[in-house]
């Protein structure tokens, strides 16, 4: 018979059932600390340097690691990785992900200490302003002379890809190398605005053709003609992507700006180098009210899924013929052609009263601080390398993907020019004249570049969204997401302070 | 208990006193982890936050209507079931099926099925008369996601209800039949009752579950539109990955799991009660 053993049977020396409790959980308290602790220091290096490999193969043999959106520009270079490798012997791992992901992604990496990935799809918005402090200044880099240096320099980048994409606060300091530059731009049916041309332009008094003197009052009466007019072509004259997401604040911010709002006072300079104070929000001002107004009645007559449409069901949408005009990412041009050929043409979004304005959403590449000097150092090779003229070129051609490139040179090749007209090999630089006016100082929209970006743009578009159910009226919504930032704004950015 | 203990530590013990320090802390990412202590701040704001608040009252109204509806939907499949005498192996292998799929892939297949370009439930409708977006207005979008959890876990209930029925005595239906009960009668008396313990248990199962849904609809509505299904998970998600506010993120999963404990041991004393807890 087993019986308990009592407390007097203990003998000095005896190990009890609660000193090995807690002698056993010490333990492992300690080696789960150690074993962080040696976590954060080292982080096991795949990039070994050998000086005699010259400048651009000394990290030969190693590894290095990209983590992107699953973009365009990106489904390019992983698809022609090989010349790269073969210049650097560096051996590339692409990880792509969703943009939401890859943000936790990236700040879970550098909240860890250790690089798992070296060079980092650096949205704006969403990576550089809150992280910036995680992301090396990559002068130190254009400074060492046993590394190659940006192509042209880093002036031949379009000015503001540079600013808004590239730095952060400081003018100076430069954290990402402009990799990609979507942008909102008016994309239309140019076969269905070509057959009514005549009879709109009667009915509504002014030739449809969209062009810079265009207004959104216009582009409203269009759409409207559209649904009236022309049920057998296309099921409506226009379609948003007004889902509630990231998508809706980028559709709308087009007319906000038009109209003369802003979200912040200064938005020029909060838009281009950013800043870690805004002040205010100014989304309480009639402008913004107006502008707001002006949404709801043209969601009111836009294609019912807009609702439900991100950027790309709005895309799918569109190629698929269920609207005839629509503002979208320029980078979807390839597949229009692909889809739509020949029929699909471009231009800038229209003139509000103030101004047009089209939202930029270009991105940059950067460098991990967390990592080794040599690790640095091998993923600016690859920097160098994947925003370089020709590579940009050679994206443009690619059958995989591809964006549009952020340099000047690039634009001003012949071969680049050429394809600026049908029939081109290089479907998305159809649209190279409409982003070059929408790049325009006048022109660019610049969404704040705030570290606490992300939770403001949800605030942003969860009002919306309310707006556009019914839920509040347009000078509500406009008053609700003030308050709402502005309590985001005064807690101030938690993560990397 | 020491063996369970120190198995418990690790997987349980540690993370839960890591979260609780979180939810008392601001939590500061670069240069790694780092905790400021800010008290009950963040405890604070989850019973103020109106956002949260209505998530709350969101989360409620899908419990109650997708447990429900699921709870009924499977109990009558699984009469319908039990009834059939010939081929009832295939139709329970077809009926399970939704239940072998993967949320987030039964999320993808609502959205294409509502998709107002080439779903297929979106021309029905049309042709129906129905020309809102599924997805794209407040009850709509609600009724959907509910319905695509529905789809997927009803069979598990058929499941669990089928398993029951199968253990109802035969010699107390016939005693039942003999006495000259009507269907409706046998029904209420005498087989939910005996079934009543097992129905429990696909209770708590799915009140367990439908507590933490988050695939369907971030894949679906992404919360919207105009917030009508952002429920406590999807906000939770948001706090905690999206603002990367952490501290308070661990504040409101803290409360969330709270009401599944409580939730948990309202079952579990019902079950208790009839002697089957233990």
């Amino acid at each position: 018979m087993i019986t308990p053993r009592s407390a007097s049977n203990h003998r000095p020396g005896d190990l009890s059932r609660r000193r090995f409790l807690g002698g056993v959980l010490g333990g492992a308290g300690a080696l789960a600390g150690a074993g962080l602790l040696g976590g954060c220091g080292a982080s096991g290096s795949a990039v070994a340097r050998h000086p005699e490999g010259g400048m651009w193969r000394q990290f030969a043999g190693s590894t290095l690691n990209f983590i992107s959106e699953n973009t365009a520009p990106t489904a390019a270079i992983a698809a022609n990785v090989r010349p790269f490798t073969e210049l650097t012997g560096i051996t590339l791992n692409i990880v792509t992900l969703e943009l939401s992901a890859l943000v936790q992604k990236v700040a879970l990496d550098l909240a860890s200490g250790r690089s798992t990935y070296q060079v980092i799809y650096a949205d704006p918005y969403q990576v550089l302003a809150p992280y910036a402090k995680g992301l090396v200044d990559l002068r130190e880099l254009m400074a060492d002379p046993s590394l190659p240096q940006v192509p042209l320099g880093v002036g031949d980048f379009i000015p503001t890809h540079l600013e808004a994409a590239g730095k952060f606060v400081s003018p100076d300091e430069i954290y990402a190398l402009p990799y990609d530059c979507p942008t909102l731009i008016w994309q239309y049916r140019r076969d269905l605005f070509e057959k009514y041309r005549d009879r709109m332009a009667h009915d509504l008094g002014f030739d449809p053709m969209p062009g810079d003197a265009s207004t959104w009052d216009q582009y409203y009466a269009i759409a409207r003609w559209f649904n009236d007019n022309a049920r057998d072509d296309v099921p409506y004259g226009t379609g948003h992507q007004a889902k509630q997401n990231d998508s809706l604040m980028n559709d709308f911010s087009n007319l906000l700006w038009a109209y003369g709002g802003d979200y912040f006072d200064n938005g020029r300079a909060v838009g281009g180098l950013g800043t870690v104070d805004p002040g205010p929000c100014r989304l309480d001002s009639p402008a913004a009210a107006e502008a707001a107004n002006f949404y709801a009645k043209l969601l009111k007559v836009a294609h019912p899924a807009s609702l439900t449409w991100d950027w790309d069901g709005l895309g799918n949408a569109f190629a698929a013929g269920q609207v005839a005009m629509c503002p979208n990412w320029h980078e979807y041009a390839a597949s229009n052609e692909a889809k739509l050929p020949g029929k699909v043409d471009y231009a800038r979004l229209p003139r509000g009263p103030v101004r047009s304005a089209n939202m930029y959403g270009g991105t940059g590449l950067g460098i991990s601080a967390t990592t080794t000097a040599d690790e640095r150092r091998a993923a600016w090779l690859f920097a160098v390398w994947a925003t370089a003229p020709e590579i940009e070129l050679a994206n443009l051609r690619s059958k995989a993907g591809g964006g549009t490139p952020t340099r000047t040179s690039v634009y001003q090749m012949p071969e680049v020019v050429a394809a600026e007209h049908r029939p081109s090999t290089m479907p998305n630089i159809l649209t190279a004249p409409a982003v070059s006016k929408a790049w325009e100082p006048e022109n660019i929209g610049l969404r704040p570049k705030i570290p606490m970006w992300n939770e403001c743009d949800t605030a942003i578009f969860t009002q919306l969204s309310r707006m556009l159910a019914g839920d509040s009226g347009p000078d509500q919504a406009m008053r609700d997401t003030t308050d709402q930032i502005n309590r985001i704004v005064s807690r101030g950015w938690v993560a990397s302070s | 208990m020491t063996p369970g203990i120190l198995l418990l530590a690790p997987l349980s013990l540690l993370p839960f006193v890591f979260i609780v320090a979180m939810s008392l802390s601001r939590v500061h990412l670069l240069g790694g982890v780092r905790f400021d202590f800010a008290g009950l701040a963040n405890w604070a704001r989850v019973f103020t936050d109106p956002d949260v608040g209505m998530a709350w009252v969101r989360s409620l109204s899908y419990f109650v209507l997708t447990v429900g509806i699921e709870m009924v939907l499977g109990v009558v499949f699984a009469l319908c079931l039990w009834r059939l005498l010939r081929g009832r192996n295939a139709v329970l292998s077809l009926l399970l099926l939704p239940m072998f799929v993967a949320p987030v892939f039964v999320g993808l297949l609502g959205r294409f099925l509502t998709d107002s370009t080439f779903g297929l439930y979106a021309w029905v409708l049309r042709h129906l008369g129905f020309e809102t977006d599924v997805l794209g207005s407040q009850g709509t979008a609600f009724a959907a996601v509910v319905l695509m959890d529905v789809w997927e876990w009803t069979p598990l209930i058929t499941m669990i209800a089928l398993a029951g029925l199968s253990s109802v005595p035969l010699s107390i239906r016939e005693a039942a039949a003999l006495d000259g009960t009507s269907g409706w009668q046998l029904l209420r008396y005498v087989v939910l009752p005996s079934i009543s313990s097992v129905l429990l248990v696909a209770l708590l199962i799915r009140s367990m579950d439908a507590i933490r849904y988050f695939d369907i609809i971030w894949v679906t509505t992404n919360g919207g539109p105009a917030d009508a299904t952002k429920i406590v998970p999807v906000r939770l998600y948001e706090v905690a990955f999206r603002f990367f506010d952490l501290g308070y993120a661990a504040a409101i999963g803290l409360l969330m799991l709270a009401v599944s404990i409580l939730v948990a041991r309202a079952f579990v004393r019902l079950l208790d009660r009839k002697g089957l807890a233990r």
